[in-house]
């Protein structure tokens, strides 16, 4: 059996794993074919094999994980098809990315797998497992795959994957010169008979042709490609005032909780001094906070609060200024790989932990909440979070932030909070 | 030491990835255009990819003065193209190269680490990339792909030069940027321009007879079928893919967004 990958399917596949500081997933869509090869040997005349050919076309990313399955590993097909909608026919297999974890098959994901199986109705469905590692100092990464045949014996379960690519563009195979010979025969047989291939330019007409060929898919190729930068200039655009919006709508909802908090304060204090029976104190209490409070333009808020407040905001006031870049960045767990002077063939986990899958889907949600709270402080926090968030060089250069804005990129340096948003959501 | 760390957009490490698969006989090489912070962060937010004027199998390399030209022009060109040098009041500049090592270790060779110490002189802060595809383990049949980022040093004076690792970590871009999408289809033009300067060398050449030209007529056909077939087709496949991801997700966004509008009014 023997399976191929696009190189350009595998680095997208790569592209979304990169821009996801949790596990990633998604689905394999291709075909499975078979091909037949003629052998003669000595003992028999022609014996013929067959041979599985699984060919990946295309991935189907899943935006988050628990998308098409609970936390007990039980598949919903409802949202698989609403995942796959009309590409669930093209299904061959699914694949999981995973940062320094084992490259076998975790509990769940077997179980997943064996009902996907029965779901789509896909016997020899194929799973391609990546996982990522890198040295300790981070200046070498590696990115592991292997495609596993869960549903075959337990001894035949992995297959070969390669990535069909230009091989061999050697141009040693143009002759600078012609093989001597002296027969005139020879010389004028060809020069008539060859003519047929010239054009009256003494050009061989073929490669007109096939540069004609070369020229409509290069042009093809650069209109699809202006298309996909449309596309996602507006993705963009509308990912952005999506964010926006959530902020807004955190902002409120925290403003109001905050407002109902002073106000039963309020209640509380005034309760105390009535019981006290003395002159009600019109010392700067609750009620004028409250009064400031409502009178400042909600989005300035977070500047104009006493330091005593309870609640801060979370997100950096942002009408026209931008949101602050994060204070750090979201580093895979380093890992001792082996010694930078040579390269281990095994890169092995320096962990030894043996995080799971399951521990970092964990993390990665309980990372969201500490996100949050990273990004007002200063200091470089030792967070509790089991994800270890490395918090390396910061961006501290203010010019660089607004580089970093006016060129219209998100300022994160991950991706937006919700799009990870808590298994719960489904 | 002039370099602290180098970020990577991952857009730029995806045009990177494309073009260290799309071949394994050779080695590919590529510029990397960014610019470095005041904490000494290389930022990479693309690509060139570059010609290869020799395409011998074991090295890529192309000398100072060539690298020095190549740079000026890609700026020049990279500047007036994406005007980028307004958007941000600061020009983009050239500030490293990479290059791929198929069915080999990651870590520089001799020639790498010297090439580098020679961009190095012409500015410190350049930074080596380098991609090791097609690497697969026969008996676990496990496949690898590595990236290490280096540059070089000279222990002692008049000694051979050595690496120091520098830590690279490839940062989250959420959509495609248009220079890098530009850079990606610019691979099938590079490859056909270097074909057919090839074929216009041997063309040129009088003295061959009418079966040797259409001898090396029909291998200018198939180098160019191979690399249609190789890279401009699957790229193709890739971009419509892409596009059709794009526009689920944006009728999936929209509808995010109008229900994020009617919860705003709603408080």
């Amino acid at each position: 059996m023997a399976a191929s990958i696009s190189g350009y399917t595998f680095s997208s596949v790569c592209y979304h794993s990169a821009n996801s500081n949790s596990d990633h997933e998604g689905f394999l869509l291709g075909e499975v074919r078979q091909e037949e090869t003629l052998s003669i040997s000595d003992s028999q005349i022609s014996s013929s094999e067959f041979l599985h050919i699984v060919e990946v076309h295309n991935h189907e990313p899943c935006a988050q994980l628990f998308s098409f399955y609970d936390y007990a590993g039980k598949v919903n097909e409802e949202n698989l098809n609403r995942i796959l909608k009309d590409r669930r026919k093209n299904v061959i297999g699914w694949y999981r990315f995973r940062r320094n974890t084992q490259q076998q098959m975790s509990f769940r994901e077997q179980v997943i797998h064996k009902q996907l199986t029965n779901i789509l109705g896909i016997p020899d469905l194929v799973f391609l497992l990546f996982s990522f590692i890198s040295t300790a100092n981070s200046s070498t990464h590696a990115l592991e795959y292997v495609l596993f045949r869960p549903n075959r014996s337990r001894y035949n379960q992995r297959i070969s994957l390669s990535i069909p690519n230009l091989g061999n563009t050697s141009q040693q195979e143009y002759k600078v010169s012609s093989v001597p010979n002296t027969s005139k025969n020879y010389a004028s047989v060809i020069k008539e008979h060859g003519a047929e291939f010239f054009d009256k330019d003494g050009v061989i007409k073929d490669i007109r042709a096939i540069f004609q060929v070369y020229s409509a898919l290069q042009d093809k190729v650069q209109a699809v490609c202006a298309e996909v930068d449309q596309s996602e200039r507006v993705k963009e655009k509308i990912q952005e005032e999506v964010k926006k919006l959530k902020e807004e709508i955190s902002l409120r909802k925290r403003i109001t909780a905050a407002e109902e908090r002073r106000h039963q304060e309020s209640l509380n204090t005034e309760n105390h001094s009535l019981q006290d029976d003395s002159a009600l104190s019109d010392s700067s209490s609750p009620p004028s906070l409250t009064r400031v409070l409502l009178q400042s333009p909600p989005l300035e808020v977070s500047l104009d609060w006493p330091p005593n407040s309870t609640a801060l905001p979370l997100y950096p006031a942002a009408p026209a200024p931008p949101p602050a870049p994060p204070s750090a960045i979201l580093l895979p767990r380093p890992q001792a790989v082996g010694s930078p002077g040579h390269p281990s063939p095994g890169l092995g986990l320096g962990n030894g932990d043996g995080s799971s899958s399951d521990s970092l889907n964990r993390q990665a949600i309980g990372q969201e909440d500490q996100l949050e709270e990273e990004e007002e402080e200063e200091d470089e926090d030792e967070d509790s979070s089991e994800y270890e968030n490395l918090v390396s060089e910061r961006l501290q250069s203010p010019s660089l932030t607004d580089t970093a804005v006016s060129l219209g990129r998100p300022a994160a340096l991950w991706p937006d909070g919700d799009t990870h948003s808590s298994g719960g959501s489904s | 030491m002039a370099v602290s760390a180098v970020h990577l957009e991952s857009d730029a490490f995806l045009v990177c990835m494309n073009h260290a698969l799309s071949t394994e006989k050779e080695e590919v090489m590529g510029l990397c255009i960014g610019e470095v912070d005041t904490n000494r962060i290389v930022h990479i937010h693309s690509v060139i990819i570059l010609r290869r004027s020799d395409k011998r199998k074991d090295r890529v390399e192309i000398s100072p003065e060539q690298l020095s030209a190549a740079s000026t022009e890609a700026e020049i060109s990279f500047n007036f193209t994406h005007r980028l040098a307004e958007m941000t009041g600061r020009p983009v500049r050239v500030v490293g190269w990479y290059h791929s090592h198929p069915h080999i270790t990651v870590w520089p060779s001799h020639v790498d680490v010297r090439t580098q110490a020679m961009y190095q002189m012409m500015d410190q802060g350049f930074v080596g990339l380098i991609f090791s595809c097609f690497i697969e383990d026969k008996n676990t049949k496990t496949g690898r792909v590595l990236y290490t980022c280096f540059q070089s040093v000279q222990a002692q004076k008049g000694s051979e030069y050595e690496r120091i690792e520098i830590p690279i970590h490839v940062v989250p871009h959420e959509a495609i940027g248009k220079v890098c999408l530009e850079s990606a289809v610019e691979l099938p033009r590079i490859l056909c321009q270097e074909e057919q300067d090839t074929y216009r060398r041997i063309h040129s050449l009088t003295h061959l007879d009418p079966i040797t030209k259409i001898h090396n007529g029909s291998v200018f056909t198939k180098n160019l079928c191979s690399q249609m077939s190789a890279v401009s087709g699957p790229l193709l496949q890739w971009l419509e893919d892409r596009l059709e991801q794009n526009k689920q997700s944006i009728v999936e966004l929209q509808k995010e967004k109008e229900r994020l509008i009617q919860e705003l009014a709603s408080l």
